[in-house]
């Protein structure tokens, strides 16, 4: 009589157990969507010159997408898509960066060169007067 | 057997409960906000109250508000958290990007906008540089005209005085020859009414006062060469004496003798004679002759 409720129990408690890691240790298949938006981004922020104007970022990106394929390697496919999704924000603040970098050294340009011209008429009128 | 199996079991079943209650243990420790979370959400807060982004990059930063609230959820697993809070950080930086990025190509309108109100206030400079320029250029003809008309005016009048004064016009300058009317034979005192030509002459030189005068008295042959260079010497030095009495300055008078030097007629006849006893007042030119 006792030893049924016993079995029971035991059985019980590894069922638990196996459900418990089964929870924590989910496998599911390689985060293909994740790493393809990564690789996208990166292409279109070496596109945009991010190389030169967000360097940083952009190794970044490739590191963790190298570290995303790395993860995929050995199954671990939760970190996997984590490191897609951070190489993917990585090559995307590389993009903004760089346009931001742009924009700034197009309004640079344009005080200069508006500047010179003020000057200029400015030295000009000085001659005339 | 029943015991022991039963003791068996006591034994199973508090290991799988210990392993079950550890493996509940590393799934699920007590949910903290994970760290880092705060400094993303205080990051996104100055974006969404800088008045110049907070409007330009709308979706990128509801975006970045979703993945701070996200990574502000307590989480029991460190590196979910952590990855949460470092796709946020991003977001913010790429939303922050996208808005200074829109700010800077607003501000581009405005330069273009100070480019060509610089282009045409220089222009309408320069026109009116030019409408001043031709104002002047006017103004210097009118002045021109003005001087050639003064000019033409000071000609005309010196002119008249010279017709007036019966005035010879030489190289020399302005001759004034005076007959021997002016003095008694063989006397050097001026006569008295015979001034009345030279009161004319002295007007003339108030008038124009950068001319000088040099005073030369002549003789006749008659007498020794001596006598009349002393005779012609006197005379001129009367003639201009009465120039000085009349307040004409003596620094520019002169007066010399010539004795019977360069006569102007034959001394064999009376007439020829009278016509030698004279003196002449030669009126210099002014340094910029002003007939011309």
């Amino acid at each position: 009589m006792k030893t049924i409720p016993s079995l029971l129990t035991s059985l019980l408690a590894i069922a638990a157990s196996g459900t418990l890691l089964s929870a924590c240790a989910s496998d599911p298949p390689a985060p293909t969507a994740a790493l393809d938006a990564a690789r996208l981004a990166i292409t279109t922020a070496e596109r945009s010159e991010a190389g030169r104007y967000a360097a940083g970022d952009l190794a970044e990106a490739r590191t963790r997408l190298s570290m995303a394929d790395s993860a995929v390697a050995q199954k671990q496919m939760v970190q996997a898509e984590r490191f897609a999704n951070e190489s993917r924000t990585d090559a995307e603040l590389a993009s903004a960066t760089t346009a931001q970098t742009k924009a700034q050294a197009v309004n640079a340009e344009m005080q200069h060169s508006n500047g010179t011209l003020i000057e200029e008429i400015q030295r000009n009128d000085g001659v005339a007067q | 057997m029943n015991v022991t199996s039963s003791g068996t079991t006591g034994y199973k079943v508090l290991i799988a409960a210990a392993m079950a209650s550890a493996l509940l243990g590393a799934c699920a420790v007590a949910p903290v906000e994970p760290s880092g979370a705060a400094e993303a959400r205080a990051k996104l807060t100055r974006l969404q109250e800088n008045p110049n982004l907070s409007g330009r990059a709308p979706a990128a930063i509801a975006d970045a508000a979703a993945a701070v609230q996200l990574a502000e959820q307590p989480q029991a697993d460190p590196a979910l958290g952590e990855y949460r809070v470092y796709i946020a950080e991003r977001k913010i930086d790429i939303a922050s990007a996208q808005a200074q990025t829109r700010f800077l190509e607003d501000q581009r309108a405005a330069l273009v906008a100070q480019r060509q109100n610089v282009r045409l206030d220089a222009r309408t400079r320069e026109a009116d540089a030019a409408h001043a320029e031709a104002a002047a250029a006017h103004e210097d003809a009118a002045v021109a005209n003005a001087n050639a008309a003064v000019l033409a005016a000071q000609a005309a009048e010196l002119q008249r005085q010279i017709q007036m004064l019966d005035l010879r016009v030489t190289q020399r300058g302005l001759v004034l020859t005076l007959g021997d009317v002016l003095f008694a034979t063989a006397r050097a005192d001026l006569r008295s009414g015979g001034t009345a030509h030279l009161d004319k002459l002295v007007d003339f030189l108030n008038r124009y006062p950068d001319r000088t005068v040099r005073v030369e008295g002549y003789t006749d042959s008659v007498g020794s060469v001596a006598y009349n260079e002393d005779l012609s010497q006197r005379r001129a030095d009367s003639v201009r004496g009465y120039l000085r009495s009349q307040g004409i300055d003596a620094g520019r008078l002169t007066a010399a003798g010539m004795g019977e030097n360069d006569p102007v007629a034959g001394n064999d006849t009376a007439s020829g004679r009278q016509q030698n006893r004279r003196v002449e007042i030669i009126i210099s030119n002014p340094a910029v002759a002003a007939l011309q």
